[in-house]
């Protein structure tokens, strides 16, 4: 009982100081000098991240095993793992990926505390096929691969967005340092309007355009190495639940609908990393198949537990509206 | 100076080259013998050896270049994945999918000739990236469409969910799934076909492109104007420094240094290039694994209750024209125990089964209990624990029996077990048999009806705890479990394993990128030029940071004296005469 409302009140703290931060963040890109506010968003992060480990460490002491046993324990996993990258030093630096992982956070706690999984809060018992070490291996592989392939696969959804704008405006203060490159020393950035689109091998002569040049080819540099890792986890975790199958149920690929969609995720990424080789297909093709793969990884991640089929089904779950 | 850089191996030249080498040894040594030197032990240590003075001379009357090209490329290749050095690298190889793989014998007939040359137009279309960028999409396709069609189901089935007059999807007709074989995807030919041409892909591209690629990255060559190297991805020009140091400091990095007078040639995690190779032989061992398994694996499941015995050979069934039985099919297994653990909510947490192994002696070979992801191995097949039932119950009705009663499933909605059996009451001949139901969800608990259905108890077997209904005294005396055992041997397993650990391995490594930086002495200054294949955002940072540590000369002579520290005096006072342009 204690456990339970420890749980509560840890999940609501987090929620609430994650949407605090998306506010301040929000605020942050409409009026540029707040640095202070700005940082004040960064420590509800760190904030919520920490509340959420307090959430996943009383859930693991109260049940027994490790909290990956359902949807709603994945999905607090997955905000978990979003945080964790929204904190890594290395990747803050650069600044691409906290706009991408707050909101992210944001989203995917909200989801798992909404009334839909309302029935699925109570940590359940682990049925026979997933008392295994192999389970948190493959579970934390798979969601550490689906958190940093959804970021990726988001920072390909951007350069997508900002090709196809005509308007860009750049924003967030923070975000200048960070942009000016190596070659590029200290060149401020400015709110530039395009009316048309260019090529973009040919647009470094103009210089208005350059800015926007460059900052696509961050987006796509930065999404192409978090895909990677992305991939590598899922690679992992994929293979790690094959060797658990074959464990478990008797054959190590069973075609199962889970399995499968997790195969298709990993061929589409497969594919992204084949049209990048090309040197012309760098950018926008690359992207468009990423943000595919954004899809697809829902798909497998939420629609194949939705649909409750397979030999996965432990991870399934109805939406209850109550 | 190259020895400087880079001392693994230099001693170990082979014997061939040795009487040429030497002496260029002996100059390079004899070059640090007037030196100050305190900083690099490998320095010291090829020191020890002095050679006589005419052979200094001897060394410098050769183009000092060309003997450290040749030290250079000889001791590459004893390193066992550097590059080594040739200057035509990019007159044969630069574009690797040109290169002809099936090369044509001068005397041989038209006829085999003609056959190459098919070989040859048939390796390049396979190798199109474009074409296996199609076969991975028609594959994703194929399974997606797989899971959305029920698979496996009687064609009756499809005609009624499938109707052609109102396609589902738009599209899906009984005809085309019957046709096409997708109500059994995964082993319709057509997808079996499609994962085939991707292995030949995968082979053609790996033969044709990938090795290519890699003899490309392997073959490098100094830089000799400052505009080429400018040309790299990253170029930077340091006024006042000394390419030494730079050497010294890229060494310091985890480079492999490469030096010749004013050029220097850099090289880091060249690994990075063979993993694509690796990945695709790990999909080609996984695609042959998977094969193997498909075509030479046997397979069965047998539900066995409690104390019964069956023989391993009567369960298994072959897959395949591979599928050979062995000898140890003839074990017989006895089932001794089936047990089950439960959680304190009453609900089913583990299953578990003792097994003995005998020979056709009757002799125990081996003995385990297996459970849910604990399997039984012996011999080369696999006894797994899947599920369970309800067999049978024993019953002692009225001091009488104790009766086997045998349990039957009842189909009830939800995926919670029941069985059922009944204890008739009366004439067993009368035309309406009447009894007492007894239901179980598991092995703990049975709940009793009476003849009319009405609730009457429930009862744990063992307890011993008599039961009265319609005036008999009932006992249930045990509830027999039934375990569900598959059982299979799979020859495709080792493989499939390898090439698991092969990918996995070599998905990491494939972080990792190649980086190369070259650098030329421009009088004073320094110009440096770098690129890497994927860490590229990083390795800009990474360069600078090395460059930082570079020290600025302030007086350019032999003797220079540098601001940062003692130590870098030496460093920067022994350069190669012809390093420095005067």
């Amino acid at each position: 009982m204690i456990f339970s409302t420890l749980e509560h009140i840890l999940i609501h703290i987090s929620f609430s100081v994650v949407s605090l931060g998306i506010t301040i963040h929000l605020i942050t890109l409409l009026v540029d000098e707040f640095v202070e506010l700005y940082d004040s968003s960064e420590k509800g992060m760190i904030t919520s991240f920490f509340c959420i480990t307090g959430l996943l460490v009383t859930r693991w002491i109260y049940s027994g095993h490790l909290p990956l046993s359902n949807f709603y324990e994945s999905l607090i996993f997955l905000s978990w793992i979003l945080s964790i990258i929204h904190m890594v030093p290395y990747l803050k630096k650069q600044n691409y990926l906290s706009p991408i992982t707050a909101p992210s956070t944001f989203f995917t706690q909200g989801f798992a505390t909404s009334g839909l999984l309302t029935n699925m809060h109570q940590s359940g018992i682990l049925v026979p096929a997933l008392q295994s070490q192999w389970l948190m291996m493959h579970v934390s592989m798979m969601v550490l691969g689906y958190a940093a392939l959804l970021c990726g696969s988001l920072l390909s959804v951007a350069l997508i967005v900002i090709t196809f704008r005509k308007v860009i405006r750049i924003i967030d203060n923070d975000k200048r340092a960070n942009l000016n490159s190596f070659s590029i020393g200290g060149t401020p950035y400015i709110t530039k309007k395009r009316n048309v689109l260019r090529n973009t091998s040919f647009s470094f002569l103009y210089s208005r355009n350059y800015y926007k040049v460059q900052l696509i080819q961050q987006l796509d540099h930065w999404g192409f190495r978090i895909i990677g890792i992305g991939f590598l986890f899922l690679t992992i975790g994929i293979l790690s639940g094959a060797v658990w199958a074959n464990e478990a149920w008797g054959s190590y690929w069973n075609w199962d609908p889970k399995e499968t969609w997790a195969f298709i995720t990993w061929t589409i990424f497969a594919i992204y990393f084949h049209i990048r080789v090309n040197k012309n297909g760098e950018g926008l093709n690359s992207a468009i198949i990423a943000s595919i793969g954004f899809f697809l990884i829902w798909i497998c991640y939420f629609g194949v537990n939705l649909l409750g089929i397979g030999l996965h089904s432990y991870g399934s779950f109805t939406l209850t509206s109550n | 100076m190259e020895v400087l850089m880079t001392p693994a191996g230099t001693l170990h030249q082979s014997p061939s080259r040795l009487h040429f080498l030497k002496p260029c040894h002996n100059f390079v040594n004899s070059t640090f013998k007037f030196k100050p030197q305190h900083l690099y032990t490998s320095r010291n240590r090829s020191r020890t050896q002095l050679p006589p003075p005419l052979t200094l001379i001897n060394c410098k009357l050769k183009s000092s270049g060309e003997v450290m090209k040749q030290n250079a490329s000889k001791k590459i290749e004893l390193w066992n994945s550097a590059p080594p050095l040739s200057e035509e690298a990019e007159k044969n190889g630069g574009s690797g999918k040109e290169e002809d793989p099936v090369k044509a014998g001068s005397g041989s007939s038209a006829v085999s000739r003609s056959v190459k040359k098919l070989s040859r137009k048939v390796l390049s279309l396979l190798s199109n990236l474009p074409l296996a960028i199609g076969e991975m999409f028609v594959i994703a396709a194929l399974m997606a469409l797989g899971t959305v069609i029920d698979q496996g189901e009687t064609p009756e089935y499809y005609f009624q969910n499938y109707p052609e007059e109102s396609p589902s999807y738009g599209f899906i007709t009984w005809r085309w799934v019957l046709a096409l074989g997708f109500d059994h995807m995964f082993s319709s030919p057509v997808f079996l076909a499609t994962l085939a041409l991707l292995g030949a892909s995968l082979m053609a591209c790996t033969y044709t492109t990938q090795i290519p690629l890699v003899k490309v990255a392997r073959r490098w060559k100094f830089m000799d104007s400052p505009e080429a190297v400018r040309k790299q991805d990253f170029s930077e020009t340091l006024p006042q420094a000394s390419v030494q140091d730079l050497g010294v400091i890229l060494m310091g990095s985890g480079y492999e240094v490469f030096l010749k007078g004013p050029r220097l040639y850099a090289f880091k995690g060249l690994v990075g290039r063979y993993t694509p190779i690796g990945v695709h032989l790990a999909m080609l061992l996984i695609m042959v694994g998977a094969t193997l398994s498909a075509t030479g694996s046997f397979r069965g499941s047998v539900t066995v209750p409690q104390g019964l015995n069956f023989v391993v050979g009567d369960v298994l069934g072959p897959s395949g024209f591979l599928s050979f039985p062995t000898e140890a099919f003839s074990t017989e297994v006895h089932v001794n125990k089936f047990s089950m653990d439960y959680y304190e909510s009453g609900e089913v947490s583990q299953f578990h089964t003792d097994l003995s192994l005998l020979n056709l002696d009757g002799k125990e070979v081996m003995r385990k209990t297996i459970s849910v992801n604990d399997p039984l191995r012996y011999g080369g097949f696999t006894i797994y624990q899947t599920d369970w039932s309800i067999s049978a119950l024993q019953v002692v009705k009225d001091g009488e029996g104790p009766f086997n009663l045998p349990m039957a499933p009842l189909k009830v909605n939800g995926d919670k077990k029941l069985y059922g059996t009944i204890l008739p009451v009366g004439s067993i001949d009368a035309p309406n048999v009447k009894g007492i139901s007894m239901l179980a969800r598991d092995l703990q608990s049975i709940v009793l009806y009476d003849q009319e259905g009405k609730f009457v108890g429930v009862r744990r077997p063992n307890s011993k705890l008599p039961i009265e209904i319609d005036g008999m005294k009932i006992i249930i005396e045990d509830a027999i479990g039934s375990s569900g055992l598959e059982l299979k041997t799979d020859p495709g397993v080792p493989v499939v394993y390898s090439g698991f650990g092969a990918l996995m391995l070599t998905t990491c490594i494939s972080i990792l990128s190649h980086a190369q930086i070259w650098a030329l002495q421009d009088g004073t200054s320094l110009v440096i030029g770098g690129k890497s294949n994927r860490a590229k955002g990083e390795f800009g940072g990474q360069i600078n940071r090395m460059l930082d540590q570079v020290p600025e000369l302030v007086e350019s002579s032999s003797s220079s004296v540098t601001k940062q520290s003692k130590d870098m005096v030496a460093a920067a006072s022994f350069t190669d005469p012809s390093a420095r342009p005067s």
